[in-house]
């Protein structure tokens, strides 16, 4: 997700108004054909390190052992692969998460967490806004800090807490948490390079938590999270703080407001001059087994519509390993063009057991 | 002795780009109680041609040369030459340094009354015998201070050759006093012996003058420090010049190591900050390539005292690759000051009014632009400005030489553009 300044309209940083995607055109009209219109550019290997051969000999030039300590060739100069560019966290039946590169940005600036154990998972994804600096350092810092402030302080006495308790604590957890990771990227404009103070380093988030059959999320931005139930179209849990958003709930015709060059400008972000951190949440009790998905834009722009993203997820989920599903996820948006960084969590939740009415936090 | 370096670039191109453009700050903290990590070689050159009899200057170099003695550290090897038609060694016997100590600087400072003013001017000699001097302490931090108050007068093309020979084995900072000497002339040797030159329009300032030089010559720490640059195949390093605290073209200097390297010398260091700016010519990378364009590195021999990487990141997104960063854009300003200046002087020589007046106003703005206010209130010596911002100038009909000369000789002096505001 990319923000810059626009001629039409002199006051848009201001207002939050960014633009999207590397093209800044019409990404609706970007959706992709079926998968097998791949991008002559390979896609991403499904494991790890995509390449067969000896790690230190260059993808680019071919050069043999030429891949020196910093990850530049020492013939050619090009980057070899930065450790962030493809990602995979694996809790095997509880959740899976990949971020990937993309096909067009040279880095990596989203950014993930996820922890959990079967009924408690605590989810991020923080997307960096490329026309910041240090975009990749905001989403990561977003993540971790907000990551580490949904699980508790940990001396936290348990307590026996009504669903009603259970949604307003991590309602309240999530805005803090998300408070706590905006002030964090804000601290970093005073920092490290000085052409942060210029342009700081923002973000957006969207955090989840998973208690049990109880389901919130928070966010700032456009990263988004949805339920997918077994069948129907996904449930879009976040409203996106965009243009098209905002001028839809003015009443702008929803596809034409999606249509315009600003559709996707965010207009609220973590950063020093993000002004106060609003985060918003919403939340819900699964009540029939379902997926809690999170992404990043550069997944739910190949699918915007909430029907074939539900087909599209689940047919990555059919007969698969989470992981597995996720990595399909991020193979089918590279395959679509990979215009941005792909990030998506997916974790399964069903509801509770009948006896199970109460949650312990 | 500890450096660093930083690049400073927006390393974001647009696709089919193929100029990467850095600034390069070195930053060194000098050697730990300002000792130095080798030995040091102080010469000092005055001018003793029959001119410097006008206007009491002979007297003021004498004064000049025993205050610069008098700063010498303990230790530091030194020797004093007179320029005359040949050059002659006033101190010590020919041939040989002294030890710097109490006895020797006083003794120094008597052999400097001997000092007098005939004969012709020979800049090539002097320097070739600094050198030979030079040479007996190699790996010394060598420095020189040469005064001069007249065009030189040896036969076309020798000082050119002389300094071909010995370029780099020694800095040298020369000063003018008086205005009869030429600031091209001068401007060669701080080239060739990475130094600086300076005009002292007044007799009467040529001890504040010499006591700076030697209060920033004992100030350096390390000798031959340099500058190396890595570049991958297919690039090329299409210039590197200092551009802070004055323009230095370093280009040509390069000295080849290995395949890829280049060593640029950048003299000696004390507890200081200079800049460079480094462009590079790459081949042109697809969408979210990113490749490094440059290494560049502070070295001493074979130490690698500081890194810092130039880099090159090929992007669709127009608002990441139009970003002007402010060092380059402040720099490559800097730069063309300097060129304008001295193009607009050499236009008012002759006589061509017409284009000096077109440069003299760009340097007038860009001058205003950049905050070098010294060169701006330098360049309204030479022309009335009207209006620094669109460039507004008007020739002076009448300029004082020393004016002129002041303005050529300082037109490569840079400001640094404001970290906090970048």
């Amino acid at each position: 997700m990319t923000t810059t300044d626009c001629a039409s309209c002199a006051d848009e940083r201001a207002a939050g108004v960014a633009f999207c995607e590397a093209c800044g055109n019409k990404l609706t009209e970007d959706e992709p054909g079926p998968a097998d219109t791949a991008d002559t550019r390979s896609a991403p290997a499904p494991t790890a390190p995509a390449s067969s051969a000896d790690p230190k000999s260059c993808p680019h030039c071919g050069t043999a052992d030429s891949v020196g300590a910093d990850g530049y060739c020492e013939n050619c100069g090009m980057l070899a692969a930065r450790p962030r560019d493809h990602i995979e966290v694996d809790l095997a039946e509880v959740a899976a998460a990949v971020t990937d590169r993309g096909q067009r940005h040279h880095r990596n600036e989203d950014a993930m967490w996820l922890v959990g154990h079967p009924g408690y998972v605590d989810a991020v994804v923080s997307d960096g806004v490329s026309s910041s600096f240090d975009p990749d350092l905001a989403s990561q810092v977003a993540a971790d800090i907000a990551g580490a402030a949904l699980g508790g302080d940990g001396s936290r006495k348990l307590t026996f807490l009504s669903p009603e308790q259970l949604a307003e604590m991590l309602a309240e957890r999530l805005s803090g948490a998300i408070v706590q990771a905006g002030a964090a990227v804000a601290e970093l404009a005073a920092g490290g390079d000085p052409r942060r103070a210029v342009s700081n380093p923002a973000c957006t988030i969207v955090a989840a938590t998973v208690r049990g059959q109880f389901v919130d999320v928070g966010w700032v931005g456009d990263s988004r999270a949805y339920w997918l139930p077994a069948e129907g179209p996904a449930e879009q849990l976040t409203e996106d703080d965009s243009w098209a958003t905002h001028a839809i709930a003015l009443g702008a015709d929803p596809e034409t407001a999606m249509r315009d060059p600003k559709a996707h400008a965010i207009t609220a972000w973590l950063g020093a001059d993000a002004g106060p951190v609003r985060p918003r949440t919403a939340g819900f009790t699964v009540t029939a087994p379902g997926h809690l998905v999170l992404c990043s834009d550069g997944l739910w722009n190949y699918l915007t519509d909430p029907a074939r993203f539900a087909g599209t997820v689940r047919d990555a989920l059919d007969g698969k390993s989470l992981l597995d599903a996720a990595r399909q996820l991020a193979k089918f948006a590279n395959a679509a063009g990979g215009a941005d960084n792909i990030t998506v969590v997916l974790i399964p939740v069903a509801p509770a057991h009948p006896e199970h009415t109460e949650y312990k936090e | 002795m500890s450096y660093t370096a930083e690049a400073f670039q927006n390393e974001f191109l647009a696709l089919g780009a193929t100029e990467v453009n850095a600034i390069v700050t070195v930053t060194s903290s000098g050697a730990e109680g300002g000792r130095r990590t080798s030995g040091a070689t102080e010469i000092i050159i005055v001018d003793a041609s029959g001119s410097m009899q006008a206007e009491g200057r002979i007297a003021a170099a004498r004064q000049a040369a025993k205050t610069a003695v008098e700063s010498i550290d303990d230790g530091v090897h030194f020797a004093i030459i007179a320029g005359v038609s040949t050059a002659q060694q006033l101190f010590p016997a020919p041939g040989q340094l002294a030890v710097s100590s109490p006895d020797s600087r006083a003794e120094a400072v008597r052999s400097i009354d001997r000092l007098q003013a005939s004969g012709g001017t020979a800049i090539g000699a002097w320097l070739l015998l600094a050198a030979q001097l030079f040479s007996q302490r190699p790996g010394d931090i060598a420095h020189a201070i040469l005064l001069t108050d007249g065009e030189n007068g040896e036969r076309p093309g020798y000082l050119e050759s002389v300094l071909d020979s010995i370029g780099g084995r020694f800095v040298c900072d020369s000063r003018g006093v008086g205005t009869n000497w030429k600031v091209s002339e001068l401007r060669k040797i701080a080239e060739a012996m990475l130094g600086t030159v300076d005009i002292v329009a007044k007799p009467a300032g040529l001890a504040a003058a010499f006591q700076e030089m030697m209060t920033k010559a004992m100030g350096k720490t390390s000798g031959d420090v340099q500058l190396k640059v890595w570049t991958p195949v297919n690039s090329t390093v299409r210039f590197v010049k200092q551009v802070e605290p004055e323009v230095m073209d370093l280009t040509g200097k390069r000295v080849a190591d290995g395949a890829r390297a280049g060593r640029y010398p950048i003299g000696s260091w004390g507890s200081e900050s200079r800049d460079y700016h480094v462009c590079i010519d790459v081949t042109s990378g697809a969408a979210g390539d990113e490749m490094l364009a440059a290494r560049v590195s502070v070295v001493e021999g074979d130490d690698v005292l500081a890194q810092t990487l130039v880099r090159a990141v090929w992007t669709e997104d127009t608002a990441l690759s139009t970003r002007i960063n402010r060092q380059v854009a402040h720099y490559t300003g800097q730069a063309e000051l300097a060129d304008v200046i001295q193009a607009g002087i050499e236009a008012r020589k002759a006589g061509d009014d017409r284009t000096a007046t077109i440069k003299f106003g760009r340097a007038a703005q860009l001058a205003h632009e950049t905050g070098n206010k010294q060169t701006e209130e330098l360049l309204a010596t030479v022309v009335d400005i009207e209006d620094a911002a669109t460039g507004t100038v008007r020739l002076r009909r009448k300029v004082e030489a020393a004016d002129e000369m002041a303005l050529d000789t300082r037109s490569t002096k840079t400001v640094r553009v404001g970290r906090s505001n970048q």
